[in-house]
């Protein structure tokens, strides 16, 4: 096991990758509870990005700022080259697991 | 509808919280998640909705992270280092070197300022290490009184007949002393008489108190009667050593307790007591001596008078013991409150809260040096009126010259200075100037230090020498002004919008001078007040020394006639050639307070009648003026007969016209006197009381002084034949002779340590605020150079130009006069009036004291102002 990703962990890289130019605080905020359904602390949101940032999945820069935010600047997230390897790993141990499967997983 | 904002102290807090971190973004999306999430909803619910944001984030691993980031980061200045502190002490000394006229300007203010501070803190710090040197100071208490009669009275002593009931075996108690005080004799030693005071008490005396023993057994020497125990320097005073056991002491005018000569033996010599005991004595006798009726107390609870020279003092073995003490001294207080139909009460004293006291007021009569807090206000008060003008002289200045410091402190807020290290730059600064003021102030203290020793009671034996811990407390002090004097400055620099403190424009600068016009204000009429009360107390001063007294004061000369026989002393001095009146009297008029100086005469009311004893030619001497009848008639005196009163004493007893009042007999003192003259009102006593009804008696057993009309040609070997005469009569005692004048001045020296302490405080508050003055005018002329140049190109006039530089100040000054008036005004009056014969303010001492204060004012911006718009416009106009 070279990397360990926790579950949140794994969404919020997921969720950075998947809003590309757009991602920063808010955006990924309301994107995870959009697509999970459920509500997260902004504490435990920024809290998890600087854990990523400090393991270098994720780096980042500040700009674009708007009326709404009070002229302040955002600050923009990107996965990282050790980011994306650090989700493809998980996600091939993962299919790894799906395909040694000795039930039945899909569920109808 | 409004859209709903953030709520202001949630992100306040927020900001604080995480200081110097970079969360602007984090601010920036709580700002957006409100906006979406607030949407249609209440404010409260709004607010509620962004202070959990702020609290989810406060506690959260990322601000955790960038609050350590920023502290460890390039530009962190949380972290403390001692090159930036380096570095402030050098900016500061050369800022200071290059400004010299402001730098000394500002610590010569400051150094006056605190100079007095430092006499409190010295006296203050004495008083509290008094009566550390007793090894049981803990565990000793003394037992006081609350009497309340005509009014309430706190009494330092209390009736021995408690502490015989505390000896009776007392749980708790270990050890009681009695102390009668007012022993007070003249020891005989060969030839002089030495005055000396002291206490009886009891051997447990020695184990309460620690006064050491040099010589003796401390447990049996104060056992016996007659038995004496010296002070060290007392031993060496009388014997001239200290091994002086088993030796005895004669002691004249016993008179208070025993007969009028006393013979003591020494058995003991204890080390002085220090100076800063709360008992001063010289002696200590034991207190078997005293008849055994005079120990025990039985009297009059009504009379505080007849217990009033008894002192009980305890040793406890816990302080659980005090509850029942206490509850005792109920008792006690109850019983007396019963028996004397007056509201007695006792209660316990701790040693350690005698000084400095805890009460407001010191108790009546200690057995020594006693300090009240009142005092210590009064003179903490005046502390602060000397020192906060100083402070707000470096304040004023400091503000008023941030525009040549702004360049600075643009620099170093772009180059990342914070808020809090440019502030603590300024307090080094500023606590750097009050560190040299403070060795300013020192030298004040020293040279003001044995006047003010002369000038308390008591003074001459209070320790006020500089120790390290004193000197620490001096520099704690001088941080503290630092800190008063610099925090304004300070926080205005730091303050400072860099963008515009680069350009030169400090902004707020204007918005201060309402405040900095204030303290000029305040200041001048501080100045002004004192200036007043010194006009207004010489002036008092001078009309007490030229008050028509009503009596012959001038040439002379009262001489004390001890033990000398009066027909003998007549005889020798009447013969002198530079005598030329000579009479005897008990008193010397016009100087003492004639306190108990009283008779009572029985007739249908008895009054109490001010009186003096003297001979038929008294009336000679001092030149008083009978409006009727005669003197004194010249014969041998056999029993009292006459009496001579004055024109109060016909009114009072109703007797008509004077000439109505002779041959009018009282019955006084078993005898039966008759008025044979009635004089005219004169002054007897201090102008302090008005005159009242007096008389003058016959009674040679009552005289003691001679007054003498003397016609020196040269007074120095009048008087020493005078003395040569007075060695023959008289071989043991001293020659006391004084000059009526001298006298009467001594009376009132009072009036001159006040005029003296008013005006040195007085010049103090003065030189502040015109060096606060100096600085000001130096500082606007400095910035005027270029506006007085063109002035004078354009054709404007070297007195215009002064006008216009000095006006402004002349109207703060003459305000600050203005408003001190009423005040002056309230205060002389109600000082003035503790004389009865008294001056009151008028319009001619304001006067006076403005043209003072104005004239010293003017020179002050005269010496500056006169120098700008002397400078040839050339000068300043061709750098432009």
């Amino acid at each position: 096991m070279k990397t360990y990703l926790g579950e949140f962990e794994e969404l919020v890289l997921l969720t950075v990758a998947s809003l590309g130019d757009d991602a920063y605080g808010v955006s990924v905020q309301l994107e995870i509870e959009k697509r999970c359904n459920r509500s997260i602390s902004i504490g435990a949101l920024h809290s998890t990005i600087t854990r990523l940032e400090e393991k270098g999945f994720l780096k980042s820069w500040l700009g674009g700022a708007t009326q709404q935010r009070g002229g302040r600047s955002k600050r923009y997230y990107e996965i990282t080259q050790a980011g994306k390897k650090a989700v493809s790993e998980t996600k091939s141990m993962r299919d790894e697991l799906w395909s040694l499967s000795k039930v039945k997983l899909s569920v109808k | 509808m409004k859209t709903p904002q953030p709520p202001k102290l949630a992100r306040k807090l927020f900001e604080w919280y995480c200081g110097q971190a970079n969360v602007q973004d984090l601010l920036g999306d709580m700002d957006e998640l409100f906006h979406i999430r607030t949407a249609g909803k209440s404010a409260f619910r709004a607010k509620f909705i962004y202070w959990r944001l702020v609290i989810s984030l406060m506690f959260s691993y990322a601000v955790r992270t960038r609050k350590r980031k920023a502290q460890s980061g390039m530009f962190a200045s949380s972290s403390f280092s001692m090159a930036m502190l380096n570095n402030y002490f050098k900016v500061a000394a050369r800022s200071l070197y290059k400004h010299k006229y402001f730098s000394t300007v500002n610590a010569v203010g400051l150094a006056i300022g605190m100079s007095v501070s430092l006499l409190l803190i010295v006296l203050y710090a004495h008083v509290c290490t008094f009566d550390n040197f007793h090894t049981n100071k803990s565990e000793i208490y003394r037992v006081v009184t609350s009497h309340h009669s005509d009014r309430e009275w706190e009494l330092a002593f209390a009736p021995f007949s408690i502490a015989d009931d505390f000896n009776n075996g007392f749980a708790g108690i270990k050890k009681t002393v009695k102390i009668t005080s007012g022993f007070s004799a003249d020891a005989f030693s060969g030839k002089l008489e030495i005055p000396i005071r002291g206490f009886f008490t009891e051997p447990s005396f020695f184990e309460v108190f620690t006064f050491p023993l040099i010589k003796g057994n401390a447990s049996t020497a104060l056992v016996e009667p007659n038995a004496i125990v010296l002070s060290e320097s007392t031993a060496k005073k009388i014997f001239n050593r200290t091994d002086v056991l088993g030796e005895s002491i004669e002691f004249h005018n016993v008179g208070k307790f025993e007969d009028s000569i006393a013979t003591y033996q020494v058995t003991g010599v204890m080390s002085d007591p220090p100076a800063n005991s709360h008992m001063s004595f010289e002696i200590l006798i034991s207190h078997s001596t005293l008849k055994p009726y005079e120990q025990t107390y039985e009297g009059n609870y009504r009379a505080f008078a007849s217990y009033g020279h008894q002192y009980i003092y305890f040793l406890i073995d816990n302080k659980a013991a005090l509850a029942n003490i206490k509850k005792r001294l109920n008792d006690f207080s109850a019983m007396a409150s019963k028996r004397a139909n007056v509201k007695i009460a006792f209660h316990v004293q701790a040693l350690t809260d005698i000084n400095p006291g805890t009460e407001l007021v010191a108790l009546t009569g200690g057995l020594g040096p006693q300090w009240d807090n009142t005092g210590f206000t009064i003179f903490g008060i005046i502390c602060l009126l000397i020192l906060l003008p100083a402070c707000f002289n470096y304040t004023n200045i400091s503000i008023a010259r941030a525009l040549k410091r702004s360049k600075e402190i643009g620099l170093r807020k772009t180059m990342g200075g914070m808020k809090n290290q440019i502030f603590f730059q300024f307090i080094v600064e500023t606590i750097l100037i009050v560190l040299i003021s403070l060795l300013g102030a020192l030298l004040i203290f020293y040279f003001i230090r044995p006047e003010f020793k002369s000038m308390m009671i008591g003074g001459s034996t209070l320790d006020l020498s500089l120790t390290w811990s004193i000197l620490l407390l001096f520099i704690a002090f001088a941080i503290f002004t630092g800190f008063l004097a610099g925090v304004f400055p300070a926080m205005h620099f730091a303050g400072l919008n860099p963008i515009r403190a680069l350009r030169g424009n400090t902004g707020k600068f204007s918005s201060k001078s309402v405040l900095r016009k204030g303290l000029t204000v305040f200041q001048f009429a501080l100045s002004f007040c004192f200036i007043i009360a010194l006009v207004v107390f010489s002036r008092q001063y001078r009309y007490t020394l030229n008050y028509d007294f009503g009596f012959h004061h001038e040439n002379i000369l009262d001489i004390q006639l001890q033990d000398v026989d009066q027909s003998r002393f007549r005889n020798e001095f009447s013969q002198l050639a530079s005598v030329r009146e000579l009479s005897l009297s008990s008193h010397v008029l016009g100087t003492s307070r004639w306190v108990g100086n009283t008779a009572s005469i029985e007739s249908q009311d008895s009054f109490d009648v001010y009186q003096i004893f003297a001979d038929h030619n008294y009336l000679n001497v001092v030149k008083l003026t009978l409006l009727a009848g005669r003197n004194f008639p010249n014969e041998v005196w056999q029993h009292e007969k006459y009496t001579l009163v004055n024109e109060e004493f016909v009114k009072q007893f109703k007797l008509g016209s004077p000439a109505d009042a002779l041959g009018k007999v009282f019955r006084i003192d078993g005898n039966e006197i008759e008025i044979i003259g009635v004089l005219k009102n004169f002054n007897y006593s201090k102008l302090n009381s008005p005159i009242e009804a007096f008389m003058i008696r016959m009674n040679p057993d009552k005289y003691a002084v001679a007054n003498l009309s003397v016609n020196f040609t040269d007074a120095f070997s009048g008087l020493e034949q005078m003395e040569a005469t007075w060695k023959k009569l008289n071989p043991e005692q001293k020659f006391e002779a004084n000059f009526m004048d001298d006298e009467i001045r001594e009376t009132y020296k009072a009036y001159e340590s006040a005029i003296k302490l008013i005006g040195f405080l007085g010049l103090l508050a003065i030189s502040i605020s015109l060096l606060g003055l100096l600085g000001m005018v130096v500082y606007n002329s400095e910035t005027k150079t270029k506006e007085v140049g063109i002035r004078k190109v354009m054709g404007a006039s070297i007195e215009s130009i002064v006008l216009m530089l000095s006006k402004d100040y002349i109207k703060l000054m003459l305000l600050g006069a203005l408003l001190a008036i009423p005040f002056a005004v309230a205060f002389s009056d109600k000082v003035l009036a503790i004389q009865y014969y008294h001056v009151s303010l008028n319009f001619w001492d304001i006067l006076v004291s403005l043209i003072l204060l104005i004239t010293m004012g003017l020179a002050t911006i005269a010496s500056q102002t006169f120098k700008t718009a002397s400078t040839n416009p050339a000068e300043t106009l061709r750098t432009e």
